[in-house]
């Protein structure tokens, strides 16, 4: 019968089921019986251990492969902390420790006392950069010193410290200010992370993320298994646009110039105001040699806007950063006190008081990016282009320079009674001693000498028959000025391009008086127009403005890095370069460059600007009451043809009280040869004149681009002088002939 | 004993409107109180194994689980009302839309060059495979049932070794082998009950054991392809020691002792030593923290559930009846053994959850739902 069989099959179910949990429940029986004190034994002496994993940092290349920043394998001796925590065991393991790593018990104690340094997850650090053989004594030892470990770690080196330090820039411990930032994007405290340069701005490519491995340990800690590895990912590797033989020069052609600035003198004239009887500042002798103290210099492409070499000058060497320096000895190698003030008491002390410190010797900014310059005349291109392209000047509007400008849109009366300042003078010719007088001079003319007055009609002008609106300031920003150029360093200065905004805030900060910050006068645009007054930027933005006027009109934003790698870029067989061909880009290059904007700029425009500043290098200058050479004909005078052909412009900023030992030297120039499209700017803080301090660097670097001028080859340095506590070994130009022109003094205007 | 196993039929008091062979005065309250009882100790296992692994909300898996025991509830009251004879028409064209949407998953996954074992659908996401598992079983009890003889002949055997293949063997290359074991156990279930010859259950067995042994062979000679086969079973675990969870697991069970540790009191299940213990090893929670006794009760209320089901098997009016219980009997006993019997380490790990207690939406609305059947056959056994 069907069903009899039916149950019969069922019963079978019935039996493989019974059978089964039958299984299950001895085995259960068993376990949780017989086997439960084992077990809980076993579970007792089972413990887990999380050992991260650290990812090795990204390196930094030049533009040719050299390896700028590398990475050093280094050991250390840690203690993990639940075995510190025990007063009795950390006594005991930091005794047995300390003749072997050679660090005090106190020192070991006071690290263990200040733990907010150290990151909580990572065992505490004892002994950093142990040698190989301690290492491996110690690793010996596991049995008697429970806890320690050696664990590998990296140190950064940067192999031709200190050229490109300000690019390349540091590292250092996480600060109170970023810990949390830092602990949020998994960072551990113990770590050094980027402070300056690209070492801060990459520091997201560079550092890579962390791994980690768990293990289980027994009660000896003794690893018994692998239980989980997630293993660490590198940090990406890094190429700039900087190239270490332009770079190098650069920085040698400015420290070099500077040195032989502060052998220079300045100049206290007789002034004609008192029948020459008297000099401008009478409190001062004749001549007062220039203080000179810092400067920086940029080289970029106009075409792309890579930067080829970003100098600045006082420098130091970023392997102080790692070279384990104590606070003390820190303070002195980065001091930045003003010695010409430092006062001694009877007994040869020096008087506290007197250490001020002086913003000039600062080593730690980049005055290429972080620099608030005056740009003087350096400047003019951009009013010049402001006036042709909203039609107020045509290109061969002619004005009549007389030497000084006086404004005719103010009131009689204010003039007269000194109310408003009217008058404005062109800077002083050594031939007379009074105003320059240019006579007759258009745009381009006015460029090649350099004539202020042309320039204070344009910035009142500008003014007066625009309806008062800022149409300087938004002519001359389309070029970059007041705004960030959004290069891939940090701490860029913005700039500032004065408005009636900015002198409001400066007033409420106390830089200017109440009355002036009122409003943006008349007087204020005069000053505008030839690169004075509450104008400021810095040198690259400087070489933007002239690579804009270069390209005709195409602002490219200054690109510092080249390309970006995933992590392992191998060595190249030759010692200190990174083999390129065999790396993969991590994100695709942009070799175009990045536009910012372009700017409406007619050819003729374009042509008349670009004469103007080719005959600053060329001449001819023009003849009024005599003939007034151009600001740059005798310092180029012997540059050759086959170089690159070059325009350009010098500027003179004034600086405290109008001292001319106080001037500040500019100069800005762009090859007008597509084919070699360089762009470069120097400043040169208290140098003089821009013919006389900047422009004889720009010229070198132009000469070196040629290949005209030869550049000592860059070598691998030698290593950091600990003994030595100077913030960077001093830098020589190696053929200073390119500095000169046709006569040994330079010609005394700017 | 024997009140449990058999109830007469017409023992049913006072309503004289309804006939003692009414559906619905006929419903199998002690499977039905077993089931419910093993879906709370469920829910409260499930909260004690994910209240300290999860970050924001300790009750987000057992809101979701309880929730999900609310739906699967309503399915199997759906399943109960209807007539089980009702599927049998319909048989067919669920089996093919589900090798459809399985052929589908599949060639959706050589498109987009990934595994799938799911349709994401926005906030849910279907696993066809648990589809498969209940109209595979329709479909093979609906097919032997139709012989109408006690005896399948070897035809409709290989018949039904067709009906059972196509979709294991599409779950398997999903790859989901913990669904396919499932789905060969069903069919192992049935094709006993339906008569194949025992020749023909021991050849698949032969094959279904070679299997599994080489797996363990595996398992003892290259480590590695067993930590690749545990992280294709269970993808929730991968990267860890593969042995790690599973010793930690009996070490938990084990150490939980007759009387166990306590609610909550389980040092192991509160520090998460055993990943994913909420879905793998929720019998090892059992263990520890209410001990032998603990798992006696959970294994004595999945025995009560599998003898109801047996006798419902015996009771039914029809083979398609006694073919559906069959086929739910072997699967719970089937996936039962092999989650404890891995948390106990006499079976390999693999990802197949523990019934009811386990965490895991699809899983409980499926088994829900075939115990709707089987309430079905015993609610109609009379007509």
């Amino acid at each position: 019968m069907a069903v009899d069989k039916r149950a019969t099959r069922l019963g079978v179910l019935a039996v493989v089921g019974a059978i089964l949990f039958g299984t299950v429940g001895v085995r259960l029986w068993f376990l949780q019986t017989v086997e439960a004190e084992a077990l809980q034994v076993e579970v007792e002496e089972t413990k887990r251990r999380t050992v991260p994993l650290l990812p090795e940092r990204g390196r930094i290349f030049d533009a040719e492969g050299r390896i700028l920043a590398d990475n050093e394998r280094v050991l250390t001796v840690a203690v993990d902390w639940e075995v510190l925590r025990r007063d009795s065991t950390r006594s005991e393991i930091f005794t047995r420790l300390s003749g072997w790593v050679g660090v005090p018990v106190e020192e070991m104690e006071a690290r263990y006392a200040d733990p907010a340094t150290f990151s909580p997850f990572l065992p505490m650090p004892v002994a950093e950069d142990v040698d190989e053989r301690t290492a491996s004594a110690i690793r010996e030892r596991v049995e008697d010193l429970p806890g320690v470990e050696i664990i590998e770690q990296w140190r950064r080196v940067y192999p031709y410290a200190p050229l490109a330090s300000h690019v390349v820039g540091y590292m250092g411990a996480i600060t109170a200010e970023t810990k949390d930032e830092y602990l949020d994007r998994g960072y551990y405290l113990n770590e050094r992370v980027g402070q300056f340069g690209i070492e801060l701005s990459m520091e997201e490519h560079l550092h890579g993320k962390w791994g980690y491995v768990t293990y289980e340990v027994d009660k000896f800690s003794r690893i018994v298994r692998e239980i989980e590895r997630v293993p660490a990912v590198n940090g990406r590797d890094v190429q700039l646009t900087i190239d270490l033989d332009q770079q190098q020069y650069a920085e040698q052609a400015l420290e070099t110039q500077l040195k032989l600035r502060r052998e220079a003198v300045a100049r206290n004239g007789l002034d004609p105001e008192t029948n020459f009887t008297e000099r401008f500042f009478p409190e001062y002798p004749e001549e007062v040699p220039f203080k000179a103290p810092a400067g920086a210099v940029v080289v970029k492409n106009w075409e792309n806007g890579h930067v080829v070499a970003l100098a600045s000058y006082p420098t130091y060497d970023n392997r102080w950063f790692e070279s384990g320096l104590s606070g003390a000895e820190f303070e002195e190698v980065f001091d930045a006190t003003d010695l010409s003030r430092i006062e001694r008491d009877e007994d040869g002390e020096i008087i506290p008081e007197s250490l001020v410190v002086d913003p000039d010797r600062s080593t730690l900014v980049n005055r290429a990016i972080q620099g608030r310059y005056n740009l003087g005349s350096t400047f003019k291109p951009f009013p010049a282009y402001a006036a042709l392209q909203v039609g107020f000047l045509g290109v061969d509007d002619v004005y009549e320079d007389t030497g000084t400008y006086r404004m005719d849109s103010v009131d009689e009366f204010k003039c007269e009674t000194g109310l408003v300042r009217c008058v404005f003078r062109n800077a002083t010719c050594s031939g007379t001693g009074r105003p320059c007088v240019y006579g007759s001079v258009d745009v381009n003319t006015a460029l090649a000498v350099s004539s202020d007055a042309f320039f204070y009609r344009i910035g009142e002008r500008l003014m007066t028959e625009y309806d008062y609106q800022p149409i300087l300031q938004q002519e001359v920003e389309k070029f970059g000025f007041g705004a960030d150029t959004g290069i891939e360093l940090p701490f860029e200065f913005d700039g500032t391009v004065p408005d009636a905004e900015l002198k409001a805030r400066y007033a409420e900060l106390g830089v200017i008086s109440e009355a002036e910050g009122e409003d943006y006068f008349t007087g204020d645009n005069v000053q505008l127009a030839i690169g004075q007054g509450l104008l400021s930027a810095s040198p690259l933005q400087l070489a933007v403005g002239y690579s804009s006027i270069a390209s005709g009109g195409f602002v490219m934003k200054p690109e510092i890095i080249k390309a970006i790698y995933e992590p392992g870029v191998p060595d190249a067989d030759r010692v200190g370069f990174a083999d390129i061909s065999r790396a993969r880009f991590a994100e695709e290059p942009n070799v175009r460059g990045e536009l910012v904007r372009q700017i409406p700029m007619s050819a003729a425009i374009r042509e008349e600007i670009t004469s103007g500043l080719r005959r600053v290098i060329t001449g001819p200058g023009t003849t009024s009451d005599y003939y007034h050479r151009t600001t740059g004909e005798n310092l180029f005078y012997y540059y050759p043809e086959s170089a690159i052909p070059i325009a350009g412009k010098t500027g003179t900023a004034q600086g405290a009280n109008n001292y001319p030992w106080n001037d500040s030297s500019a100069f800005a120039a762009f090859s007008v040869d597509p084919e070699r499209p360089y762009t470069a700017s120097a400043y040169l803080e208290k140098a003089g004149y821009g013919s006389q301090g900047a422009a004889p660097v720009v010229k070198c670097i132009f000469l070196q681009l040629s290949g005209i001028q030869d550049a000592d080859p860059v070598s691998l340095s030698d290593p950091l002088d600990t003994d030595n506590l100077i913030p960077a070994e001093p830098k020589e130009l190696a053929d200073t002939s390119c500095y000169n022109g046709r006569f040994s003094a330079v010609r005394g205007t700017e | 004993m024997t009140g449990l196993l058999s109830r007469r039929p017409d023992s049913g008091l006072g309503n004289i409107k309804a006939s003692p062979a009414d559906p619905s005065r006929n419903i199998d309250w002690v499977l039905l109180t077993a089931q419910m009882l093993l879906t709370v100790i469920g829910c409260f296992i499930v909260f004690s194994t994910s209240r300290t692994r999860i970050d924001v909300d300790p009750y987000a898996f057992v809101t979701r689980q309880t929730i999900f025991a609310i739906i699967a509830f309503f399915v199997m009251g759906a399943v109960m009302a209807t007539d089980y004879e009702f599927w049998k028409d319909r048989a067919r064209s669920l089996y093919t839309l589900t090798i459809l949407s399985l052929v589908f998953l599949f060639l959706l996954g050589v498109a987009s060059g990934e595994d799938r074992i799911s349709y994401d659908l926005g906030p849910i996401n279907v696993q066809p495979a648990e589809l498969a598992k209940f109209t595979t079983l329709l479909m093979l009890a609906t097919y032997l049932a139709e012989e109408r003889s006690d005896e399948v002949s070897y035809a409709r055997f290989l018949g039904g070794l067709i009906i059972v293949g196509v979709p294991a063997t599409l779950v398997i290359i999903q790859p989901d082998l913990g669904s396919a074991s499932v789905i060969v156990s069903i069919a192992m279930g049935v094709l006993l009950v339906a008569g194949a010859k025992i020749r023909y259950i021991f050849a698949i067995s032969a094959l279904s054991i070679a299997t599994v042994a080489a797996a363990f062979v595996g398992r003892l000679v290259n480590s590695y392809q067993i930590a690749r086969l545990n992280a294709l079973l269970n993808p929730d675990s991968v990267g860890l020691d593969e042995t790690y969870q599973a010793d930690n697991a009996m070490r938990a069970l084990g150490t939980g002792g007759v009387w166990g540790k306590g609610w909550l009191e389980g040092p192991l299940t509160n520090d998460g030593d055993i990943p994913v213990m909420w879905a793998d090893f929720p019998f090892a929670a059992v263990g520890e923290q209410f001990g032998l006794v603990g798992c006696a009760v959970v294994l004595l209320l999945i025995a009560v559930v599998l003898i109801r089901i047996w006798r419902i098997a015996h009771l039914s009016r029809d083979l398609l009846g006694t073919y559906l219980c069959a086929g739910v009997f072997v699967m719970l006993l089937w996936q039962t053994f092999q989650n404890v019997g891995m948390t106990l380490q006499i079976m390999p790990v693999t990802g197949l959850p523990l019934p009811f207690i386990s965490y895991g939406g699809s899983g409980l609305i499926v088994y829900f739902a075939m115990f709707g059947l089987v309430q079905s056959v015993h609610m109609r056994r009379m007509r």
